[in-house]
């Protein structure tokens, strides 16, 4: 098997659009909730919070390639073309065939499905209906809409896995070339928020709906006061290339992808398991051939459900102790869903880099049922070799990937 | 009573549908110019084009035979031209 590593990486999220201010957000501890005021008008909808990302420069895309993308697509293609210019790959070798583009979200463009609706339902016709929005609706939107508009000819898939999306597109990338079917692939998330997105959330008392008036102050996982979800928006892309590959072009290596596992629970469609959380963390630990002391970091899920972060701790706790320093990130960014476990994976390198760990905005007193982990509530200092990152969805399915510092 | 659409007004209205849909300067706007050559819009955005047509102008267009025949920008106008025509002698409008 080759080895794989990550050599390039993009951003677009509620912080900014690009990497650095991303970063420089969490490290300076802010929050970009924010009270989402014209949602006001939906009857129903508990939750008016969220983190929204800012639409720039998209007009610097040609209009043909722009528009069969909604917002996520546009995302998608500003964070590639920032993982490309990072790795120093040129758009010339994106013909080869050999570099391919595994981008996964939840669904298309939430914006522009509902935009569909709204020509089509009322008259039930459709003659008012772009050519165009079938294109920004599809599960593979992104991934087609980058492809297109970079000339990618290798492999091009879409993960829809909901919250592990992200993750799992990152893990389907390091299979394809460790097993030497593509160079490199440039793989990620993309989401978009929209009401109908929290709104999803929210009928299933999922989402935070108790701080609308104090946004910087949820989600807050792991926390005592938690009271659900916050979306947040944007998209993670990194480069993941053949490890020889990128010691040849003399390329930046951000770490080693050593391990990784996905499965399902089989048992709920929307309850988290411990036990199928904790199995999987196994897996992947045994297939990255690391022992559960040798782990420096677990960048957690954790999006501040009741269920889900009491789950999660469980597991970890289990299979890892309470020694492993924990955090989680959505309490900066929201829960960016199918893009969170690719941002969320470029922040964690980024605290490798600097050798810190960013803690858990928003966890003031650690719950009862939380318990029993390291989590990490300030700033830490530390050397950190080895990482895991966490990545759950609805419909039970688990995602867990490690990676190493070279 | 309702204000009759001038040939002014169609040809200032066409113009916007290029500017808003297309994102094609002004200056480009002339009509001889071959929509498809000179600017630049292919088969996707002729769906596009009557969608946002019978929008700005209140018409059915989507299955009028007459569109496969328009190649330039004068002929989108003339177009919409004997359509209104057409309807204000069936006194639809």
């Amino acid at each position: 098997m080759k080895r794989v590593v990550i050599s390039g990486v993009g951003a677009v999220s509620a912080m900014g659009n690009d990497v650095s201010s991303l970063v420089k957000g969490i490290e300076d501890g802010r929050s970009a909730v924010q009270y989402m005021e014209e949602w006001n008008q939906y009857i129903g909808l508990r939750s008016l919070v969220g983190a929204p990302a800012e639409l720039i420069n998209e007009k610097a895309i040609p209009r043909k390639n722009r528009r069969s993308m909604g917002r996520m697509s546009i995302f998608a293609v500003q964070a590639t073309e920032q993982a490309l210019s990072d790795a120093g790959i040129e758009h010339e070798e994106l013909t080869s065939g050999r570099i391919g583009c595994i981008i996964g979200s939840t669904m298309g463009s939430a914006k522009s499905l509902n935009e569909t609706f709204e020509i089509m339902l009322p008259q039930k016709d459709l003659t008012q209906l772009s050519s165009m929005k079938f294109f920004q609706c599809v599960s593979h939107t992104a991934a087609m809409n980058v492809s297109q508009c970079l000339g990618i000819t290798g492999y091009v898939l879409a993960t829809s896995a909901a919250c592990a999306s992200a993750l799992q597109a990152v893990s389907v990338g390091y299979d394809l070339i460790r097993l030497g079917k593509q160079d490199a692939v440039l793989c990620g998330g993309a989401e978009e928020l929209h009401p109908t997105v929290t709104g999803s959330f929210d009928v299933l008392f999922a989402a935070s709906s108790s701080y609308n008036d104090k946004p910087h102050k949820t989600p807050r996982p792991f926390d005592r006061d938690r009271d659900g979800l916050v979306c947040g928006e944007g998209s993670g892309i990194l480069v993941i290339e053949e490890y020889k590959r990128a010691l040849k072009r003399n390329a930046k290596i951000y770490a080693e992808i050593i391990g990784y596992h996905t499965c399902g629970s089989g048992m709920h469609v929307s309850q988290p398991d411990k036990k199928s959380i904790a199995s999987c963390l196994r897996q992947a630990l045994a297939s990255a051939n690391v022992s559960s002391n040798e782990v420096d970091y677990i960048n957690a899920h954790a999006t501040a459900t009741i269920q889900g972060d009491k789950e999660e701790a469980g597991a970890i706790k289990e299979v890892l102790g309470d020694l492993t320093p924990v955090s989680s990130l959505k309490g900066y960014i929201g829960h960016t869903l199918g893009a969170s476990g690719a941002l969320e994976l470029i922040v964690s390198l980024a605290m490798m880099e600097k050798g810190i760990i960013y803690p858990t905005l928003n966890l003031d007193n650690i719950s009862p049922d939380c318990q029993g982990i390291n989590h990490v509530m300030e700033p830490v200092s530390k050397d950190i070799s080895i990482m895991v990152k966490n990545c759950f969805a609805f419909g039970g399915i688990n995602s867990v990937l490690v990676y190493k510092k070279l | 009573m309702k204000h009759k659409i001038t040939e002014n007004e169609i040809i200032k209205m066409t113009n916007q549908v290029f500017e808003e849909s297309f994102e094609i300067e002004t200056e480009k706007l002339q009509p001889k110019m071959n929509i498809f050559e000179d600017l630049g819009l292919d088969s996707l955005d002729i769906v596009d084009l009557i969608v946002a047509l019978q929008q700005k102008f209140d018409v059915k267009i989507r299955n009028d035979e007459r569109v496969r025949d328009i190649r330039t920008l004068e002929d989108v106008y003339r177009f919409i031209i004997i359509l209104k025509k057409e309807v204000a002698s069936l006194g639809t409008e």
